[in-house]
């Protein structure tokens, strides 16, 4: 059974959920979700799973790329998405027949849904990373050993970069050096593929388990409530609760941390965070590290924080979510804490988060950094910001 | 063994704590980063992280800087470490870095203690840690040899302390019996009980007697008296540490005993010297001999300057004045007052000093140095009951003996106030000198006896000293009564009595000053 199409009143649970996904990254979401009740507005957007579609339909990903003080300050034209997913469909002989959320955490799940308005298009009930990553080859076609050509972009005035063919290894960079070359922020088409092979390597049903995630989130802010209540409310687990003593910020690409003091248990907690919250310590002990999903929430007003809104003395709630997708082992140099700089043990706790407990190796971080969504962090983007 | 209950909150441990290696100085730079509330764990071994940590109960864990870095990795170590049993984890590194916040709050929920020592030498310390803790007695030879080897080439006290402060890493100090400091720092006297001549150590302090040299005479198997102590107060050891540091005392105590000798003999010696060159000098008058002048170049002394003699007598000199030496005070306080002068002592309590000046000194030298020589003086004990006299200024050999007879003379006659210390200066002396000559007289001392016959059996000596105080302070009964302190009533009721006994009226101005003569003859030796 397909899921109800999209609609304007769906609108604040999607953004709701896709904050939490953004696991502290992913940009600032409530701009794009204005957005899209625009597009929505009388016109409804149908959500398919990739298996529901004809298997040939050709699926193009949308979203957007840039640093986020530019995309508070240019609001993204939808007809730049609309352009970059005709242009890549263009690039591989066919037209779009479905439009793909590349990560379901953050703004690009909602930019994806503005595209495929825009288009008139169906939106596929899936994305590529199940969370949010500063990297685009972060993503399970990656891991599948997918290229993400052709990558195109769509500048303020029409300008359009396309490139036919790029490595998994290139596209980081090419997108970085485009992006700068068009102002700090871009539409982004990528990763066109059938909808038959999506239905086999993509990350299945995120749009729905968002929705799903953003309903029970407002449901809870309602509600109010305890911490443990709230971890129930929305289906996570609760890994602290209590206030922000100390930040220290990131350096280029070393995390920072935040350390905090569990109101209830005393306990010492710590996260350490770059775009992203990467890992939470307690007491010395890692109990929860990417690529598992760790959300932060303010306690008054049921807020999603993000990992720029962190400040010192303000109080948090952290949560682990479930995982929307199983990372295999052989993921972990890419999606786990090394691919961060972060050298951890393995997060202990609780079973119900099997899906993400990766073995640390070996392994190199690419050394390039530049988010695929709006959430990169305030140092690089004022680098990548025009004056 | 005898053990003390601990006071002053000083703390001696069986088993070596946390903050016990923190005081010795194998750990002397390293810093406590959190965890404080641990640093009374015992520490049974020392144990190097190297990747795992398999139970250690009660080790200290040393780790690299390595295993700390990035700072968020101590997390975890510590959390590692405490589950293991450690009793602390030191991190030895050479830079300062700052632990990251919930390191420090992890260390101090869990309480254990995270160090972090410098140095340059990790597996050094790795070694000295683990000695320090498994054999004490490794460490204690290892530090007595080097002692041994640093004193042997030393002979002065200062430098012997020194080396044992720098060997022993303790703040060893000589002090006196009383707790007065001879080289280093003081101690409280009641910390030490001077009566029982041995090795002492109470919570707080550690002490070892210094016997003096046995004399002649000296009775074989007895024990020579005790002249100083050598002390280490401390505020927290083990007891390890303490007998480390008492041992290191004792093989300090001989050559502490052998300077102090040594000293001793030397200024026996050097002080018969000046008193024999003195005696020369002064019995030579200007024609002393070509080898007492090159005696004297040698002392420091120049005949040929102008001399300005000072004599001091002490009615109760200090016991170490008595061997004929000036005591030290003396000297000290005038060279305090600007006044720097050659020291003899001519005999028990009797001393010889005197200024030297190339140029005549000017015309109101003799004022200012008496001036100097009444603050110096004011500045030593009260109860050496010290008198003195300053003479004119002369110059050459001979004049040094006739500066020094009349600061003896006037020395005399400042013996002869009530006051001490009292100084007189030959110059303010001209009635003085007169009244002197008069004083010692027969006449006047036989008339003194009649006169003053009627109050001169002891019970009246209240009657005596009122009359005496009375006259010298111009016939005012209220200052009399200031000068001893009684009641103006009870002076006056005194005098009353005087005048029947001696059937004189005192408001006759030549019966008083008769009466005065008396009293001073009487009263002059």
């Amino acid at each position: 059974m397909s899921p109800a199409p999209l609609t304007a009143a769906r609108v604040p649970a999607l953004a709701a959920g896709a904050t939490l996904l953004g696991s502290g990254g992913g940009g600032e979401v409530a701009t794009g979700a204005l957005l899209l009740s625009r597009e929505l507005a009388g016109a409804p957007v149908p959500l398919l799973p990739a298996a529901a579609l004809v298997p040939d339909t050709l699926v193009v990903h949308a979203g957007l790329v840039g640093a986020p003080d530019v995309l508070a300050e240019r609001l993204a034209d939808p007809d730049d998405f609309a352009d970059a997913v005709r242009t890549a469909a263009e690039v591989v002989g066919g037209s779009a027949g479905a439009v793909g959320v590349i990560e379901i955490g953050g703004l690009n799940a909602v930019v994806a849904a503005v595209a495929a308005a825009r288009l008139g298009l169906p939106l596929v009930d899936g994305d590529l990373m199940g969370r949010a990553f500063p990297r685009i080859d972060q993503t399970v076609a990656a891991v599948a050993g997918v290229d993400p050509a052709p990558l195109v972009l769509v500048g303020p005035g029409g300008n359009t970069v396309v490139v036919r063919e790029c490595s998994r290894r290139l596209a980081e960079r090419l997108l970085r050096a485009n992006v700068l070359a068009l102002g700090g922020a871009a539409a982004l088409a990528v990763h066109p593929l059938p909808a038959a092979r999506l239905a086999a390597i993509g990350v299945r049903g995120s749009v729905s388990a968002c929705l799903g995630l953003g309903d029970r989130l407002l449901t809870a802010r309602d509600a109010g409530g305890t911490p443990e209540g709230l971890a129930d409310a929305v289906g996570a687990e609760l890994l602290a609760a209590g206030r922000v003593e100390e930040i220290v910020p990131r350096q280029d690409l070393t995390p920072g941390w935040a350390t905090l003091t569990d109101g209830r248990t005393g306990a010492v907690v710590r996260v350490d965070l770059l775009d992203e919250y990467l890992a939470v310590t307690v007491d010395g002990v890692t109990r929860a590290a990417a690529p598992q999903i760790i959300a932060a929430v303010d306690p008054s007003g049921r807020r999603p924080l993000r990992a720029d809104q962190l400040r010192t003395g303000g109080h948090l709630i952290l949560l682990r979510l479930p995982p929307l997708h199983t990372w295999p082992s052989d993921a972990a140099p890419l999606v786990g804490p090394l691919a961060f700089g972060l050298d951890l043990p393995p997060p202990t706790g609780p079973a119900s988060c099997s899906g993400s407990a990766l073995p640390t190796g070996p392994a190199s971080c690419s050394g390039s950094a530049l988010p695929t969504g709006p959430a990169s962090c305030s140092g690089v983007s004022s680098r990548r910001t025009p004056s | 063994m005898v053990r003390f209950l601990p006071a002053r909150g000083a703390v001696v441990t069986a088993v070596p704590s946390v903050a016990d290696l923190l005081a010795d100085p194998l750990l002397g730079g390293a810093r406590t980063l959190a965890g404080h509330a641990g640093l009374g764990r015992p520490v049974r071994d020392v144990t190097a992280y190297r990747g795992v940590l398999d139970p250690v109960d009660g080790h200290l864990v040393l780790c690299a800087a390595e295993d700390a870095t990035p700072a968020y990795r101590l997390d975890a170590l510590v959390r590692r470490a405490q589950e293991a049993g450690a009793a602390a984890l030191c991190v030895t590194a050479d830079g300062t870095a700052r632990p990251p916040l919930s390191a420090v709050r992890l260390a101090d929920r869990l309480r254990i203690p995270v160090l972090w020592a410098a140095t340059d030498a990790p597996f050094q310390l790795a070694l000295d840690l683990t000695l320090r803790v498994r054999a004490p007695e490794v460490t204690r030879a290892r530090t007595v040899e080097n002692l041994l080897r640093r004193l042997a080439t030393r002979t002065e006290g200062p430098e012997l302390i020194a080396v044992a402060r720098g060997v022993l890493a303790a703040d060893v100090s000589l002090v006196t019996p009383d707790g007065g400091a001879i080289v280093g720092d003081p101690v409280v006297p009641d910390a030490l009980r001077p009566q029982l001549a041995v090795p002492q150590r109470t919570p707080g302090l550690l002490a070892h007697p210094v016997h003096a040299v046995p004399f002649a005479g000296h009775l074989p198997g007895g024990t020579a008296p005790v002249t100083a102590w050598l002390v280490w107060p401390f505020e927290r050891t083990d007891e390890d540490r303490a007998d480390t540091v008492a041992l290191g005392l004792a093989l300090l105590e001989p050559f502490v005993r052998s300077w102090l000798a040594g000293a001793r003999t030397r200024a026996d010696h050097d002080s018969a010297v000046r008193r024999r060159l003195l005696a020369e000098v002064v019995t030579g008058r200007g024609t002393v001999s070509r080898e007492v002048v090159e005696q004297a170049v040698a002392l420091g002394w120049r005949l040929e300057d102008w001399h300005v003699g000072l004599a001091v007598h002490a009615e109760e000199p200090p016991a170490a004045g008595q061997s004929g030496t000036v005591p030290e005070p003396v000297v000290a306080a005038l060279a305090r007052h600007g006044v720097t002068a050659q020291a003899v002592a001519e005999g028990d309590g009797d001393w010889a000093l005197w200024c030297s000046s190339g140029p005549r000194p000017a015309d109101d030298e003799p004022r200012l140095l008496l001036r100097r020589v009444r603050r110096a003086l004011a500045e030593l004990p009260a109860d050496w009951r010290l008198a003195a006299g300053i003479g004119r200024p002369r110059q050459g050999p001979g004049g040094l003996a006739d500066t020094l007879t009349e600061a003896r003379n006037a020395a005399r006659l400042a013996a002869a106030r009530d006051v001490r210390p009292s100084v007189e200066h030959t110059d303010e002396l001209g009635v003085g000198r007169l009244l002197a000559a008069w004083q010692q007289s027969d006449i006047t001392r036989a008339f003194a006896e009649t006169a003053l016959a009627p109050l001169r059996d002891p019970e009246h000596a209240h009657l005596l000293t009122t009359l005496r105080v009375f006259l010298e302070h111009g016939g005012s009964s209220a200052a009399t009564a200031r000068a001893l302190g009684l009641h103006r009533n009870t002076v006056a009721a005194r005098l009353r009595q005087v005048r029947e006994r001696l059937g004189v009226p005192l408001d006759d101005p030549s019966n008083r000053l008769a009466l005065q003569m008396a009293c001073r003859a009487l009263t002059t030796p």
